[in-house]
C-alpha cells in the first residue's frame, strides 16, 4: 500500500514537475552581467587593479510584457556569481582588462525537492582592450574610453542528467561573443568629486555547439557619482538594457529578450590609497519583455573589493 | 676573473639602464605667488630639486606642504630646493591656503596646466625629484604622513649626506 502511494506520489510529482516548464517562461536574464563587473580602473601607465565581485541575483518576477503577473507556482530562481577581474594600463592610453567568473544557479519549482535544480561552475571570461584618448585631470573635465573585447566560453554548458538543462541554467553560454564598449565621464568640478558617468556596450552573441545563441545585448548606463572626503563615495545610475530574442538553429525562441530599465545605487569605501570596498544593487524600474510570460530580475545585490598596485 | 667581468658587465648594464631611464624634466618659469620672485627651473641646475604639484581641494596635498617645508629646513637650501606648482583653477584658493599656512619655498600658479600637462599630471598630489642635471630621478604619487621621511632619505642620498 505504502509502496503504491509512494509510486503514485512520485508519478504525480514527475508529471507536475514536467508540467511546470511547459507553461513557465524562459528566463532571459540569468546570464551573469559580466561587463558590469569588468574592472576598468587602470588608466595610467603601469597601474594594475584587481577586483573581486560577488553578486546575488534574484530572478522571481513573472512579467507579461510590462505587467507583473502573480506567480503561484512556488518557483524560486537565483544566481550567485563570483567575478575576478583585473585591469592593467600598458601605456597612458592603452589598457587591458580581463575577467573570469564562477556562477551557481539555483532553481526550485514547486515545493518538492524533486523540483530543485542547482548547477555551478566556471562561467564565461572576458578580455577587453581599451583606448583612452582623453582622461580627467586637474586640467581636463572629460574622459573618453573606447574598447573592443571578446567573451570566451571558458566553462561548461552541457549540465543535465537525462536532458541537457536549459541554457539559462548553464554556468557558461558555451559561445563566443564580440564586444563593443565605450565610456564617457564628465567632472563637474576640478577635484572631480562629482562626475557624470556614462557607459555603453554591445555584445554580438554567437551560437554554441547546440546551435543556441543568446540574443545580442545592448546596455546604456548613465549616472552621477560623488566622493565625500577621501574615503566615501556613492553613485546612482539608470541602466537601459535590451536583448534580442535567443535563438536556436536561427529561429527566435519565444519568451526571451526584451527591454529593461534598472536603477543601480552603489556606495564605496576606500580603506586607503590601494584598497576599496563596494556595495551595489540593481532594482527594476520598468521592463517590456517579449512573449507572453518571462521570469526576470527581482533585484540583485553585489559586494566588491578591489586593490590597486 | 670571469665572474668579476660578468659582475662589471651587469653593473654597467644596470647603470646604463638607470641613466637611460631618466628623462629631462620639462622646463618652466614664472613669478612665485608667495615670494614674488621670478623662478625658472633651469636656474636650479646643480641642485637637487623637488617639483611638487598641489591644489587647495586636495587634502593629502595640504598635508604635504608643511611637511615638505619642514624637510626643506632640515636639509638646507645650499644644494636642494622645492618648487611647488599650485594648479587651482582659481589661484585665489591656493593663495588663501598659503596665507594661512605659509611655506618658505617658491609656489608658482598653473591654473591652465601649462606646467602640469607636460609633466603628465593626472592626479594629485604628484611630485618629481630631479637630479643636479634636471633629469627626473623618480616621481611620487599621493602623500601620507611620514612619506617625507622616505623622501628626505632619498634626497640626502643624492646629496651624499647619508651617514653610514
Amino acid at each position: 500500500m505504502i509502496a503504491r502511494f509512494i509510486k503514485s506520489a512520485s508519478l504525480a510529482l514527475l508529471i507536475f514537475s514536467l508540467h511546470i516548464p511547459a507553461f513557465a517562461a524562459t528566463c532571459s536574464c540569468a546570464g551573469v552581467p559580466l561587463l558590469a563587473f569588468i574592472d576598468t580602473s587602470a588608466t595610467e601607465k603601469g597601474q594594475l587593479f584587481i577586483s573581486y565581485y560577488a553578486e546575488y541575483h534574484q530572478i522571481n518576477d513573472l512579467v507579461s510584457g510590462s505587467d507583473d503577473v502573480n506567480d503561484e507556482t512556488g518557483r524560486d530562481r537565483n544566481t550567485f556569481s563570483q567575478v575576478l577581474s583585473a585591469s592593467y594600463a600598458l601605456t597612458d592610453h592603452w589598457a587591458i582588462s580581463a575577467l573570469a567568473s564562477y556562477v551557481k544557479h539555483n532553481r526550485t519549482i514547486g515545493s518538492s525537492f524533486l523540483g530543485k535544480t542547482t548547477t555551478s561552475g566556471i562561467s564565461d571570461s572576458v578580455i577587453l582592450a581599451r583606448y583612452t584618448p582623453v582622461f580627467i585631470t586637474p586640467f581636463s573635465r572629460h574622459a573618453l574610453s573606447l574598447g573592443l573585447g571578446v567573451r570566451i566560453p571558458t566553462g561548461e554548458d552541457d549540465f543535465g542528467d537525462t536532458f541537457v538543462l536549459s541554457e539559462d541554467m548553464q554556468p557558461s553560454t558555451g559561445a563566443f561573443g564580440e564586444i563593443l564598449w565605450a565610456s564617457y565621464s564628465y567632472a563637474f568640478n576640478q577635484a572631480a568629486t562629482v562626475q557624470l558617468n556614462t557607459s555603453v556596450n554591445y555584445t554580438f552573441n554567437e551560437e554554441n555547439d547546440r546551435q543556441y545563441a543568446f540574443g545580442d545585448e545592448f546596455n546604456f548606463a548613465s549616472g552621477i557619482s560623488q566622493s565625500i572626503g577621501t574615503k566615501f563615495s556613492y553613485s546612482a545610475a539608470l541602466r537601459y538594457r535590451t536583448t534580442r530574442a535567443d535563438s536556436r538553429f536561427g529561429f527566435a525562441i519565444p519568451n526571451t529578450g526584451g527591454q529593461w530599465l534598472d536603477f543601480i545605487p552603489a556606495v564605496q569605501y576606500a580603506v586607503n590609497d590601494h584598497l576599496n570596498f563596494g556595495l551595489s544593487g540593481r532594482i527594476p524600474v520598468a521592463r517590456k519583455l517579449n512573449g507572453a510570460l518571462q521570469f526576470t530580475t527581482s533585484y540583485s545585490v553585489a559586494f566588491s573589493v578591489s586593490y590597486g598596485f | 676573473m670571469r665572474t668579476e667581468s660578468l659582475k662589471a658587465f651587469c653593473l654597467i648594464l644596470f647603470l646604463v639602464q638607470l641613466v637611460s631611464a631618466r628623462e629631462p624634466a620639462p622646463l618652466f618659469s614664472g613669478i612665485a605667488l608667495n615670494t614674488h620672485q621670478q623662478i625658472s627651473l633651469s636656474d636650479y641646475r646643480g641642485k637637487i630639486v623637488l617639483v611638487d604639484f598641489w591644489a587647495s581641494w586636495c587634502p593629502p596635498c595640504l598635508a604635504s606642504l608643511p611637511a615638505y617645508d619642514q624637510m626643506r629646513r632640515e636639509i638646507g637650501t645650499e644644494e636642494f630646493e622645492i618648487i611647488a606648482i599650485n594648479v587651482d583653477e582659481n589661484t585665489d584658493d591656493g593663495l588663501a591656503f598659503l596665507n594661512n599656512h605659509p611655506v618658505s619655498y617658491p609656489v608658482l600658479a598653473d591654473p591652465k596646466g601649462k606646467i602640469g600637462i607636460p609633466y603628465g599630471i593626472r592626479t594629485l598630489p604628484r611630485s618629481f625629484l630631479l637630479d643636479r642635471d634636471g633629469q627626473v630621478i623618480t616621481s611620487y604619487k599621493s602623500f601620507r604622513a611620514g612619506d617625507e621621511k622616505t623622501l628626505k632619505q632619498a634626497i640626502e642620498g643624492l646629496l651624499g649626506n647619508v651617514n653610514p
